[in-house]
């Protein structure tokens, strides 16, 4: 272990503009305006971190509606009636129907279900799943996990929450005002110049991408630095919780690849509005240029969104098995390589419009990225051998996790080689395969966390039997949702289908069955979550008998996070040896103390 | 072909995932099929192993009150190499398997039918060698849940290829970017609107495949179908000859091919008979009564009118149904057709002749 400057100047305490109160950052200091400014004013990380919570699941939420509106309108296929009085009538547009819309023809009723598509792509990637773990838990924990006080640049941190409100807004207006049609990936020439030519809706939604980029730069700026400068007397980089090493090869990616969005989504802006050629080839521009442009970004944000989700794991993982992280080198590494590979596979988004030679190249480099995520995963079960299971929510989430993601990263496998992505490409199989890891892995490691550290943030333990029945509900619902479209995908239907042949009927409608279950289990969570915070039990400070400094603070935390700044005498995961702290040594029995002489691992 | 191949691309599981055995020649889409299988038995094999090892710990390891801990090693550098090597092995396997499938696949034979193929919002177009096009379509007809006979909501095109021959698609669109996709075929390729994109296949039975647009392109993609019909060569042959425009041979008989390829016969007969729009036989110079009162003379700028613009005049006693034309002919083409009507009006010009005197316009 290193000693690291814990007496840097602001590193420790001297954040001028806090009051310095001592009570748990959740009291209440006044009357329900001063409340508010409180709150919209503050520089405090666990409040930035709530109000990024409560954020990000409201987008959460709008984008599960649209994704409920798609599953709803996707029941039945788009027909005309050829006979009767009714002869030319389009039937099975249940979505028109439902916004009001009667006696629309196909293409009207199609237009609807594509914005609604748009809008379920753009909410879940830009504004829910991207900022979702990091700006929420990521800005919650960090600080704590490290001993610190706060984020290295607290006021940046608000200001990244403003800026990712502010550009959802944009993406909101952008909605209201129509909707935009064009697919979260804003493909051109369709984007620039085809999709409702003229209106700035879709100006807006590209302009709410390009904000909401700015707040993930903050955010990774922030979190490097605090990493980097703001670690406990004692704190090593290997005695980093793995969360941390998840959150800071995630804010890598997230400062070197968003630039590139932000520029691409400006070239767009400037085609739309001054007919730049740039990607339109009426104008000059060439279109998969763009492609090229976007996936350079988009790829390596998948790893933005599923890296949080796989540091959550790991920490979920280690505490409720009450055993060291097996080979956790192995698992922080993979994480740095993870990030590193990840800006070298765009290419395979292609496979169906690059050059031979560009096709072969990121196949092999995709194959590339699979090998250190499979090493998380066994690492992850290594790691179960011989612990101490407590089976509770977030436990359960976490075996969800293993379980949901080892389908999604192994259906990878034909998607990467390009013989079957020929077939597959573009398919519902792809649907189901980012439906596998995005919400599979991604949401329900977000899951597994809020659960792990709800106690923590909000100083309440909810109901577990609920919980537990509501990640079944979750469990069955999700599967049945996209279980099927696997096989819709590899039988022949095309993604961003209104409609679709009869032969697809069946395996549509058991997954929108699944869709429903999937929305029925979210609301108990909301409702024991909520109901929680009313009627839950007081917390305990360390609930589970966690070790990392997390678990030293208060539940909910004081404004400056602990008492007495903490230090670093033991590894994140020394279960083995190491009482937890405020734990009972009888709940939580050590292994026998090692012969003299020899090493703990 | 080795006896692993007939067992992983045929049998239940195979049905399961794909519903029909590949269409396309056994180079190409048998490859693909084989690879996937063999993937996903691959992974049914891990994933057991992996989730019943994770349920196997989960019991074993349960928490009890009271139980020391144990101690384990926090890692083992032999298994962490072996558990990184051996995957590595087989995913350079399934590498390289999709690499010699894709270069099938993407490769076309030197002795292709080379066919034209143009995508645009939200319609497919197919120019044969010898410049014909297919003006055959159809729907898909489906009875829906209260028995009422239904369809698709768009005609998707016919398009006839030769059956045992390699056909290959040289492919472009007018606006966005579209994707060919026949998932009997196992492949698909997008389709640009500044460079030319190629998509090869042999399909050795006649039989019909459905051609779906995979890439997003607006309103109308859900329904951007078309059909590939697999004919045997002999039949493919005399159809796409009989599609063939004879400019040689006069207006009157190009404008005879055009009224069947572009899609006029559905409406207008030429024999007489009642159809959906007026029949043409015996219309050329005639007065009509027009839907809305007034009268006008079928003449050259009449039919011009209504071909571009259907919806300003209607013959009384007729639906407005017809789509306007416009973009769709060339001025050619449309001399071709007038002078098709003409020559099966009462007083047909010798052929070769020009309009004559032409009605007077309304």
């Amino acid at each position: 272990m290193t000693t690291l400057h814990g007496d840097i100047p602001g590193a420790h305490g001297s954040h001028g503009g806090h009051d310095h109160h001592d009570g748990g950052y959740l009291d209440r200091k006044g009357g329900m305006v001063s409340t508010i400014i409180d709150w919209a004013t503050t520089i405090d990380h666990k409040k930035i971190g709530v109000m990024y919570l409560v954020a990000v699941l409201t987008m959460f939420f709008i984008g599960g509606i649209a994704a409920m509106l798609i599953r709803y309108e996707l029941f039945q296929p788009v027909r005309i009636q050829t006979v009767g009085e009714m002869a030319g009538k389009a039937t099975g547009t249940d979505l028109a129907t439902l916004f009001g819309q009667k006696d629309m023809s196909v293409a009207q009723a199609d237009n609807i279900y594509n914005r609604v598509m748009t809008l379920h792509g753009a909410v879940m990637v830009f504004m829910f799943i991207v900022p979702g773990i990091p700006a929420s838990l990521g800005n919650f924990l960090l600080p704590l996990m490290l001993g610190a006080k706060d984020v290295a640049f607290p006021r940046l941190n608000l200001a990244s929450w403003y800026v990712y409100v502010f550009g959802s807004i944009f993406g909101i207006l952008a909605i209201v005002m129509g909707g935009v049609d064009t697919g979260w990936t804003f493909y051109t020439p369709y984007s620039s110049s085809h999709a409702d030519p003229g209106h700035w809706r879709v100006v807006f939604m590209i302009l709410a991408a390009f904000i909401l980029g700015f707040s993930s730069i903050f955010t990774g700026l922030n979190f490097i630095v605090t990493v980097h400068k703001l670690r406990a007397p004692g704190l090593g980089w290997f005695d980093l919780p793995l969360f941390v090493w998840a959150m800071y090869s995630t804010s890598i990616i997230q400062v070197l690849a968003t630039p590139v969005i932000g520029i691409t989504l400006l070239l767009l802006v400037f085609e739309r509005l001054f007919h730049v050629g740039i990607f339109d080839p009426a104008l000059g521009g060439d279109p998969v240029l763009f492609q090229h442009f976007f996936w350079f970004y988009s790829h390596p944000v998948v790893y933005v969104m599923i890296l949080p989700g796989m540091g959550i794991i790991s920490e979920c993982i280690a505490v409720h098995s009450r055993k060291q992280i097996f080979g956790y080198k192995a698992i922080a590494f993979s994480s740095l390589s993870i990030a590193a590979i990840s800006f070298l596979v765009w290419g395979h988004h292609l496979f169906t419009s690059e050059g031979e030679l560009a096709a072969t190249i990121f196949s092999a480099l995709t194959f590339l990225v699979a090998i250190p995520t499979a090493v998380k995963v066994f690492n992850w079960i290594g790691t179960l051998y011989k612990g101490s299971i407590q089976i509770n929510t977030p436990m359960l989430y976490t075996l969800f996790f293993l379980f949901t993601f080892s389908i999604g990263g192994l259906t990878g496998l034909p998607l990467g080689a390009l013989a079957t992505d020929l077939h597959l490409h573009d398919s519902y199989f792809v649907v189901a395969h980012f439906h596998y890891v995005m919400m599979g892995g991604t949401v329900i490691a977000f899951l597994a966390g809020i659960h792990h550290w709800w106690p923590k943030m909000f100083g309440r333990m909810y109901n577990e039997r609920w919980s537990m029945f509501a990640c079944v509900l979750v469990f069955i619902g999700f599967n049945l949702t996209f279980f099927t479209q696997f096989f819709l995908g590899t039988r022949g239907m095309p993604r961003r289908y209104a409609s679709y042949p009869d032969e697809f009927q069946t395996l549509h409608q058991i997954s929108s069955i699944g869709a429903a279950i999937l929305l029925i289990g979210f609301l108990v969570h909301l409702a024991v979550l909520v109901g929680s915070l009313f009627a839950g039990k007081k917390a305990p400070a360390n609930p589970w008998g966690g070790l990392t400094f997390e678990w030293e603070a208060d539940s909910p935390p004081t404004t400056h996070n602990f008492h007495h700044e903490p230090i670093a005498k033991h590894g994140p995961y020394a279960f083995d040896d190491v009482v937890p702290p405020h734990c009972d040594p009888k709940d939580y029995p050590l292994a026998d103390p090692l012969p003299p002489g020899t090493k703990a691992h | 072909m080795n006896p692993m191949s007939t067992t992983l691309a045929d049998g239940f599981w195979h049905w399961l995932w794909f519903g029909s055995p590949a269409k396309s020649s056994s180079a190409v889409a048998r490859i693909g099929d084989e690879l996937f299988m063999y993937i996903f038995w691959l992974s049914v094999a891990w994933f057991v192993f992996l989730m019943g090892l994770t349920f196997y710990f989960v019991v074993k390891y349960q928490r009890r009150p009271g139980k020391k801990l144990t101690r384990s090693p926090a890692h083992h550098t032999a298994l962490e190499i072996a558990w990184t090597v051996v995957p590595t092995l087989f995913l350079v396997y399934i590498f390289f398997k999709g690499f010699w499938g894709y270069a099938d696949a993407i490769v076309a034979p030197a002795n292709a039918e080379v066919i034209n193929l143009k995508a645009q919002k939200w319609a497919w177009r197919m120019t044969y060698p010898n410049g014909a096009e297919s003006p055959e379509s159809m729907r898909f007809v489906y009875t829906d849940s209260q028995g009422n006979q239904v369809t698709s909501a768009q005609e998707a095109p016919i398009f006839v290829v030769p059956a045992g021959k390699p056909v290959q698609l040289r492919m472009s669109s007018m606006d966005v970017i579209h994707s060919f996709w026949v998932p009997d075929f196992r492949s698909k390729f997008d389709i640009f609107p500044n460079r030319y994109t190629s998509y090869w296949f042999q399909a050795d039975e006649p039989g019909d495949h459905v051609v779906y647009c995979a890439e997003y392109c607006g309103d109308l993609h859900s329904e951007m179908y078309a059909i590939i019909r697999v004919l045997p060569e002999p039949e493919y042959r005399a159809k796409i000859n009989s599609w063939a425009i004879p400019w040689g041979d006069g207006l009157a008989a190009v404008g005879k091919v055009l009224y069947t390829t572009k899609g006029c016969s559905a409406c207008h007969s030429v024999d007489g008979s009642r159809n959906t729009g007026p029949t043409w036989k015996g219309i050329w110079g005639k007065e009509h009564e027009m839907e809305g009162g007034g009268k006008a003379v079928v003449d050259p700028n009449y039919i011009r009118e209504s071909i571009l613009v259907p919806g300003a005049k209607i013959v009384k006693g007729y639906p407005n149904q017809m789509v306007s034309y416009q973009g769709q002919l060339n001025d050619r083409e449309l001399d071709a057709l007038i002078a098709y009507i003409e020559s099966l009006g009462d007083n047909p010009p010798a052929p070769g002749a020009g309009y004559g005197e032409s009605a007077e316009s309304n």
